[in-house]
């Protein structure tokens, strides 16, 4: 096998050069089996193991911590979404609109017992003449008469404006 | 931004914290001592979370700056090579003298280490066993980018040096 492309690698480490992701595979290289690494390779072997993350901190250590800072139980973030927050707005705008329109029928239904708009009651009125000619001929002097007034009216009203012009002059 | 959460952002941190410290003050004591005092100082700062750019860099800042707090004030600097919290190493499936040797090396290069001067070691940690960028060590040294670089192009060519030197001259 070519480990050219590996003592290249290593190389370009020590002068600094090498991207996080060329120095993760000389980690990887040099932490596998060691009898895969071939001789004059070996000597590099502890200086990339002296880089494995080792020591760590144990589990009473975060009780400790939790406990110092008097978390004990875990709250979980709720994200809450707009519509979700204004529903018990919501919920109390519908308890008003119900109970408006309930009270605006109630209010309909009582009105409508009550008699309602003009007064007139057709069924109460009583013919007042058997003979439909006769009553023709009442309806008929009954309008005369009314035309006669008009024009009565129209006259005396010519006759005032005449008067009021020639005193205007 | 995101909400953070203590138990699922902070808390997971603080084994890279621990890690950090211990480069820092080479005492394992220390360094847990280390981690909880910032870790109640992230806490105390909650009302500012979501202020901060970056959690874990804060996090690491305010280790380092407690880590190096410490040094100060113990005057604990002169490297104390605390051998304890050495993990055995699994990794070799070699014959029990090619493993006791890897060992004895692997200690080596731990010591080599040791005694590098601050900047280099938490450069050197966060950059090859922490996996962080140079711009991420930049901003928890608060130093440029090009120091840190620097910092560790040092650290480097000294391990190198010193451990190919001893390898050659005989342990």
């Amino acid at each position: 096998m070519d480990y050219r492309f590996i003592e290249q690698l290593i190389e370009r480490y020590f002068a600094c050069e090498t991207s996080l992701q060329e120095e993760q595979i000389l980690k990887t290289f040099f932490t596998q089996d060691v009898e895969q690494v071939p001789n004059e390779l070996r000597p590099y072997i502890p200086v990339f193991a002296a880089m494995q993350p080792a020591e760590t901190l144990g589990d009473d250590f975060d009780e400790r911590i939790l406990a110092q800072i008097g978390e004990s139980q875990t709250v979980k973030a709720r994200t809450i979404s707009l519509a979700e927050r204004f529903r018990p707005l919501l919920r109390a705008a519908a308890v008003v609109a119900v109970v408006l329109t309930l009270g605006n029928a109630m209010n309909l239904s009582i009105q409508s017992g009550q008699p309602q708009g003009d007064d007139i009651n057709y069924a109460a009125y009583q013919d007042t003449f058997d003979d439909p000619s006769m009553a023709y001929d009442q309806v008929e002097d009954a309008l005369q008469l009314v035309s006669d007034g008009f024009a009565h009216a129209q006259k005396a009203d010519s006759i005032a404006m005449d008067s009021l012009y020639s005193e205007l002059k | 931004m995101k909400k953070i959460d203590f138990r699922t952002d902070i808390l997971p941190l603080k084994n890279e914290l621990y890690r950090l410290a211990l480069r820092i003050t080479l005492n394992t004591a220390e360094a847990e001592d280390v981690v909880q005092e910032t870790m109640i100082k992230v806490w105390n700062r909650r009302e500012s979370w979501h202020e901060i750019e970056s959690i874990e860099a804060f996090c690491l800042t305010i280790c380092r700056n407690l880590a190096l707090d410490r040094n100060r004030r113990a005057e604990l600097n002169n490297a104390s090579l605390d051998e304890g919290y050495d993990p055995a190493d699994h990794s070799y499936s070699a014959n029990p003298e090619e493993q006791a040797s890897q060992r004895d090396r692997l200690q080596l290069v731990r010591k080599i280490m040791e005694q590098l001067p601050e900047k280099q070691r938490t450069c050197i940690q966060l950059r090859d066993v922490e996996g962080k960028s140079y711009k991420e060590i930049a901003t928890v040294l608060e130093i440029s980018e090009q120091q840190v670089k620097v910092n560790i192009f040092r650290a480097r060519q000294a391990v190198k040096q010193k451990y190919l030197e001893q390898e050659q001259y005989g342990l």
